[in-house]
């Protein structure tokens, strides 16, 4: 069930201390699954900073480096990671001193959410 | 080379003797001839493997391709534009989103992964837990008088019985 999914990100998020936000969304930034706390900013959880994902992943495999994985932005007040899970991409939005590698570490628990979620997005 | 010098020569030959064919040259230009003698072989080649040289329609296609290709390797900063969506389609794409998402979960009963049973569990913040201040043992003593009365009371706690629970009900 849905409310299962959302469970399931609820406990991830709060297993991280300073994790705010875990979105999974298509490649133009419409959320399919969210879950976020009260900390969370509003900005960084919109439609119009989550598709920038997309159009740098694009540009970012020009370099000749291959396919780019994951985006970490370390602003002053917050961290945006998002990562390439294709059709979807899974933004974190986290303090400004929370543990990256924590929650890069989430990858691997996200895995088995993903691919009910791949029938989502199918058709589109 | 032979075949072109023989192809020359020819001509000349032709061309000496003051014979008009349809291979007769108009000109009597070296330069030209030069041209006309590069063409030969080249028509020669085409005529053996016609398959083998790319035709003007083909050649256009290649080189639209590289051209493709070329412009879509480009990081072109100026020309990024964000595709933003329509509200519209926005709310369209959630709710369909959620249509299917409520479809597939209800179908395929998703559960979240079993966590493993570990001892060693994962703290959010480990150092704020090590650093906070440890529980003084007069706290510790309180703590666990107040626990064994809680714990004791609950064990005396017993049903009194008043009254029956079934009552039969006088039908006529």
């Amino acid at each position: 069930m849905v409310e299962d999914m959302n469970k399931y990100l609820r406990k991830l998020l709060s297993k991280i201390d300073g994790l705010y936000c875990i979105i999974i969304s298509d490649r133009d930034g419409v959320p399919i699954l969210k879950v976020c706390s009260d900390d969370s900013p509003d900005k960084a959880t919109r439609t119009s900073f989550l598709s920038t994902f997309g159009i740098a992943t694009d540009q970012g495999g020009k370099l000749g480096l291959g396919k780019t994985k994951s985006i970490i932005c370390m602003y002053e007040n917050f961290q945006a990671i998002q990562m390439n899970k294709l059709p979807f991409v899974v933004t974190f939005v986290t303090s400004r001193d929370c543990n990256t590698g924590h929650v890069l570490a989430l990858e691997a628990q996200l895995e088995p959410l993903l691919p009910v979620l791949r029938g989502v997005v199918g058709d589109t | 080379m032979g075949n072109c010098c023989d192809s020359c020569c020819g001509d000349d030959a032709n061309s000496q003797s003051g014979e008009v064919t349809e291979r007769s040259r108009l000109l009597e230009d070296p330069v030209s001839n030069n041209t006309n003698i590069l063409r030969v072989p080249s028509d020669d080649f085409l005529s053996r493997y016609p398959n083998s040289m790319p035709k003007t329609s083909d050649e256009q296609s290649a080189l639209n391709r590289i051209l493709q290709e070329t412009a879509s390797n480009v990081i072109d900063v100026a020309a990024l534009d964000s595709h933003t969506l329509e509200q519209h389609e926005y709310r369209e794409r959630v709710t369909h989103y959620t249509q299917r998402l409520n479809g597939i979960a209800v179908m395929q009963r998703w559960r979240s992964p079993p966590t493993k049973v570990c001892l060693l569990a994962d703290l959010p913040a480990p150092e704020k837990l090590l650093s906070t201040e440890t529980v003084l043992p007069t706290d510790l003593q309180t703590m666990n008088y107040f626990m064994e009365a809680a714990s004791e009371a609950m064990s005396n706690i017993k049903v009194e019985h008043k009254e029956d629970l079934v009552v039969p009900f006088r039908i006529p």
